[in-house]
Order: C-alpha cells, then sequence, then structure tokens
C-alpha cells in the first residue's frame, strides 16, 4: 500500500535553490555559454566529407558517363560543348555523392554548401558551366562558427573564422582500371569500343591474319594504349558481346 | 581469365568491294532469295539494326548505320551456301514418347530439354511459344515445369526469332540449349566457329523441317483456302502430306501440301537438310508410328540425355522407320534442287 504523505521542505533550503537558480540565469544572460549557432548570420563549420554541394572540375572531366551512369535519382544529364559534360538537376539531387564517389579521375568534389536554395524548378537544373564554382551566398556576415571543448582547461569554446566552403580535391576514391579484353576469340569486329573511347586509346589497324605462317585473309588489330587509357569503362558498356573488363592496376 | 590488350579479328571476303558488309549480306543472300530467315545476322549485329520477325531480314537503314563489321557475313548460313543434306551421322536413332509431357507427337523434344534442365546440363532453354493468334513469340525456359504449357510445346509452322533470344542467353548464362530448324542449328554451328561465346550452346536441338512460313502468310492462306481461322485452332499438323489444322469445335481441315507452293519463301526452296545434321540431336514425327517422335541421337551431349530419359523411365521407345526418313530427305533434294533449276533454265534461254 502507498501512502503519500506531505513533504516537509525546509524554507531556508527552498529559498537557497530560488537564488540559485536566478544567478544562473543573470549569468547566462551576461555571458552565454549554449552551442547555437545565429543560421544564418553564422553558419557551423562543416567537415571536408559533407556532402554538399557538388563542385565541377572541367579540365579533368574526361567525358566517361559514369557519373550520369551511376545517380540513383537520375539527375545528371551529360551536356555537350566541345565534350559531354555533367549537369546536375536539383530538384532530383539526393545528395548521396555517389557521382563524386565513382569519378575517376576527381572531377567531381564536394563542397561545405548545404543551403542549396532556388527561386524556380528552372533555375535548379544547373548545367556544367554553373557548378565549376561554389555559388555565390549573400550573408551579412561570412562568418564560420565552430563550437570545441578546450581540453587543456575543459572550457566550451566558440570560435568564429572567416569562411572557406571550398574543399580541397581529394584522392580519388576509385581503383586506377584499365580496360582489357577476356576473350579475343568472341570479338565481333564492331570497333564500337574504338569509336565510344572519349581519348582515342583504342588503336585499330588492318593487318593480315594468318595461323602459324599461313596468310589466311585480312582483319583488324585491337589495341588499347594503357597510357592513354583512363579506365571509364565506356568501352565495357559499350561491348555487344561483353569481352571486355576493367582490370585493376598498380598497387 | 586470359587479359589482353591486344588482339585481332578477320574480316570476311567481301563480294562487292564498294558495299558494306550488309550490302553484300543483302546482294547475295537476301536478293538472292537465298535467306532462311534463321535470324542470326539479327542477332549478331553489334547495332541491333537488323530486323527479322515477321518479315524479311532487313537493315532499314544500313548505308548509313551498318559499322561494316562482317559479322553477318560470318554467321550467315547462306554466304558460300552448300546445301547439306541427307541423314547425317548418328549414333543411335529410336522412336519414343514422352510419359510427361503433352507435344506435337511424343513429345520428345520437350522431353529432352526438361531432361537436359534437370540434369543440370543447360541453364535455360529457348523455346518458342505462340499467342491465341499462332503468332510465334520465344520464350526462355528455366525449369521443366515451365513446360507443360500447351502453348509452349508443339509445332508452329512459322518463322521465330530464336537466335537474338538466344544472344542474349548467352551473354547471361553459361550453359543454353535451344530448339530450332535445320537452318537454325547451322547458323549456330556458324556462329560457335567464329565466335568463342557461342560455345555456351550446350544442346542443340534440330527438328525435322521441310518448310516453314510467314505468319501472316500461312494465317491468310488457311482463311482464304480453307476457310480455318488459326485463331480458333488448337493444333496445326503436317500428316501423310496434308497441313491438318485441329479446330475448338473438333472439326479438322485438310489441305494437300503441295498447295502451299505459293507461300514457301524462297529461302526454303534451296534448302535439303531435312534432317538438321549439323544438331547435337534431331528429333520429329517422320519415320515413327503414331503419336511417336523418331528421335536421331548425333552427339555425345544427347546421348547422356537419352541414357537419363532411359534410366528414370520418363519415355516409352519403339522401334523407328529409318527408311522413311531417308526417303523424305531424298524427296527434299528432289524438290528443292541446288543449284536452283529456274535460274538455270533462265540463263539459258
Amino acid at each position: 500500500m502507498i501512502r503519500l504523505s506531505k513533504v516537509k521542505t525546509d524554507p531556508v533550503e527552498n529559498l537557497k535553490r530560488h537564488a540559485e537558480a536566478i544567478g544562473e540565469a543573470v549569468k547566462q544572460a551576461i555571458k552565454p555559454d549554449r552551442v547555437t549557432v545565429e543560421y544564418p548570420r553564422e553558419r557551423r563549420k562543416y567537415p571536408e566529407c559533407f556532402r554538399g554541394f557538388i563542385v565541377f572540375d572541367k579540365e579533368k572531366c574526361i567525358s566517361c558517363f559514369r557519373c550520369a551512369q551511376i545517380c540513383p535519382a537520375n539527375a545528371i544529364q551529360m551536356e555537350y560543348f566541345d565534350k559531354a559534360y555533367p549537369g546536375i538537376d536539383y530538384a532530383k539531387c539526393i545528395f548521396c555523392h555517389f557521382c563524386v564517389d565513382s569519378c575517376p579521375t576527381g572531377a567531381l568534389n564536394t563542397s561545405k554548401v548545404h543551403d542549396v536554395a532556388f527561386k524556380s524548378m528552372d533555375e535548379m537544373r544547373l548545367s556544367a558551366k554553373q557548378i565549376t564554382k561554389v555559388p555565390e551566398i549573400v550573408r551579412e556576415e561570412k562568418q564560420t562558427v565552430e563550437y570545441y571543448v578546450d581540453r587543456n582547461v575543459w572550457k566550451l569554446v566558440r570560435k568564429k573564422e572567416l569562411d572557406r566552403l571550398e574543399v580541397p580535391p581529394k584522392p580519388v576514391k576509385v581503383k586506377e582500371r584499365r580496360a582489357a579484353c577476356t576473350e579475343p576469340e568472341s570479338c565481333l569486329g564492331c570497333r564500337l569500343c574504338a569509336s565510344v573511347c572519349p581519348q582515342n586509346a583504342i588503336k585499330v589497324e588492318k593487318c593480315e591474319i594468318s595461323i602459324g605462317e599461313e596468310v589466311t585473309g585480312t582483319g583488324c588489330v585491337l589495341q588499347i594504349q594503357t597510357d592513354l587509357c583512363t579506365g571509364c569503362g565506356l568501352c565495357v558498356r559499350q561491348c555487344p558481346m561483353q569481352i571486355l573488363t576493367l582490370e585493376e592496376v598498380g598497387e | 581469365m586470359m587479359i589482353t590488350r591486344e588482339w585481332q579479328f578477320a574480316l570476311p571476303e567481301k563480294k562487292h568491294k564498294k558495299k558494306k558488309y550488309f550490302g553484300n549480306l543483302k546482294a547475295e543472300v537476301i536478293d538472292a532469295g537465298l535467306c532462311c530467315h534463321c535470324a542470326a545476322c539479327a542477332s549478331i549485329c553489334p547495332v541491333n539494326g537488323i530486323t527479322a520477325g515477321d518479315a524479311p531480314i532487313d537493315f532499314p537503314n544500313w548505308i548509313k548505320e551498318c559499322v561494316d563489321c562482317g559479322a553477318c557475313v560470318k554467321v550467315c548460313p547462306r554466304w558460300d551456301y552448300t546445301p547439306k543434306n541427307g541423314l547425317g551421322e548418328y549414333i543411335e536413332v529410336t522412336a519414343a514418347r514422352s510419359k510427361r509431357f503433352v507435344g506435337q507427337d511424343g513429345a520428345m523434344v520437350t522431353e529432352f530439354t526438361a531432361s537436359a534442365l534437370e540434369m543440370g546440363l543447360i541453364d535455360r532453354a529457348i523455346f518458342v511459344a505462340r499467342d491465341s493468334n499462332w503468332r510465334t513469340r520465344v520464350v526462355t525456359i528455366k525449369t521443366p515445369e515451365q513446360l507443360y504449357d500447351r502453348k509452349i510445346t508443339g509445332t508452329k509452322y512459322s518463322y521465330a526469332d530464336v537466335l537474338p533470344a538466344l544472344k542474349d542467353a548467352v551473354l547471361k548464362s553459361e550453359a543454353v540449349g535451344f530448339v530450332g530448324t535445320p537452318c537454325m542449328v547451322t547458323a549456330v554451328r556458324k556462329m560457335q566457329q567464329a565466335f568463342k561465346k557461342f560455345e555456351r550452346v550446350k544442346l542443340a536441338i534440330g527438328l525435322f523441317c521441310t518448310e516453314n512460313f510467314y505468319h501472316h502468310d500461312l494465317y491468310n492462306f488457311l482463311l482464304e483456302k480453307a476457310n480455318a481461322d488459326l485463331r480458333n485452332a488448337v493444333k496445326t499438323d503436317i500428316k501423310k502430306g496434308k497441313f491438318i489444322v485441329e479446330l475448338k469445335d473438333g472439326s479438322k481441315v485438310r489441305i494437300p501440301v503441295k498447295d502451299f507452293e505459293e507461300i514457301i519463301p524462297s529461302g526454303c526452296k534451296v534448302c535439303q537438310d531435312f534432317a538438321a545434321v549439323d544438331s547435337d540431336v534431331s528429333i520429329g514425327s517422320v519415320g515413327s508410328a503414331n503419336g511417336f517422335s523418331t528421335v536421331m541421337v548425333r552427339r555425345e551431349v544427347a546421348k547422356n540425355i537419352l541414357d537419363y530419359i532411359r534410366e528414370k523411365e520418363y519415355a516409352e521407345f519403339r522401334e523407328p522407320k529409318l527408311e522413311v526418313v531417308q526417303k523424305l530427305c531424298d524427296h527434299k533434294i528432289k524438290i528443292h534442287p541446288w543449284p536452283p533449276k529456274k535460274k538455270e533454265e533462265k540463263s539459258e534461254e
């Protein structure tokens, strides 16, 4: 059986607790130690692996279509200027950054911009030219705020510094690969691999086919030049007999 | 796995030097009336430009789109054509009837495929099914249970695009089987010679064949001549020189095979291969009693399957009459002479 009885309170103790609470409130009003950020005047510091606005480096792009191929939201369309470059539709992008991870040359990179805001649907479709830079963001103060605990004195420190939204390029995650043929006896001779190669790394030359020493007819030699091949895998996807593969090179 | 960065492929010799390879094929085979509509070229074409189906083989925009690779010429059974004929080599001939399946006669094609699937010799098999219009539709069989469908078993007497489906199956699977007319079997053997990947075709079941028809020709012909609508048919058959259509109401329409002369495609008129001499096993109704199929085992693979069927007692066996098959082989040589007679007469005139 539970019996309820009135709790006896000491009026002096009660008064002391009230004074403590008021003291804390006064202290917070004078010198706050909260961990909040006054967005959008300030912004938090994001780690360099943050998946934000995608930045594109035209010089590194080899037009391999891999980003467009892998995009699960179908947000990347390749646009043709002098070569084919990716454009991103932010109405579709889910910020999975598979495109960044799969880029064999590191032409796509992340940035620390997360507030990708637009005024209309049409604006959300960005062409390759528009994603070469981190977008200009109009803000009162370009300050990034970071909170951390100073371990020497065990105190929370609020650190303010000037904004740096770009992320330095990281080493490419995709292992270096080169195209190779697994079953040359099944080659149709269509040369689609050579015609699709953006680097012109597949060389076709006429030659004579011979069995032993006897010449049996004419044909062609296909050669993948490893120094030019970037391992984009376009030929592998194109091959109608599926005899090409990407082979890892190096360590 | 062997990895190479440099390899060769052969280009076949062109008979018309200025044309692309499909132009050569068109001039030498299709326009010359030799094309047997096996669709090997359509299956191998790297740009998927060649069309088959219920119309003559064509590549609508070949002058522009053909990549000039020569693959179609390499696989065409009618390029550099010399007819094959006779009974061919065989290990064993028997007549049999499946106890499990219902088919055209003894349902031995179905039985062989089902047994091969059970034995694990093949992963999948390409079969021809039909829709309610008796149009052909290619299906991939992965389990023997699928073969109980009566629309899959039984003869259709129309062209089907078996080989394009076979190529897709070859790319997906290590061991494939298929059923086809003698020209398709010959085409597959040529494909195996030219491209190693087609060695994955482990079982080629050949059908006894005199000729094959375009579906629209057959449909219209039957409707005009005998007022037999194929849509109401349950079975088509050729017995004793008569084309028999069994209708839903139980009645049968019989038309002499000789009347079909006008709709026989020209490619079939130069073919002398009745018994599918290149196949692993040839199967047909000719040469065995009613309800039985003649089975000509030609290669070791098929012999193993036959032994398996015997062991499991899936079929009952009888003695075949090989001389009847021989007679039809000779008959086909007689009615389909090579080189074609008409052309000779014209050139003499």
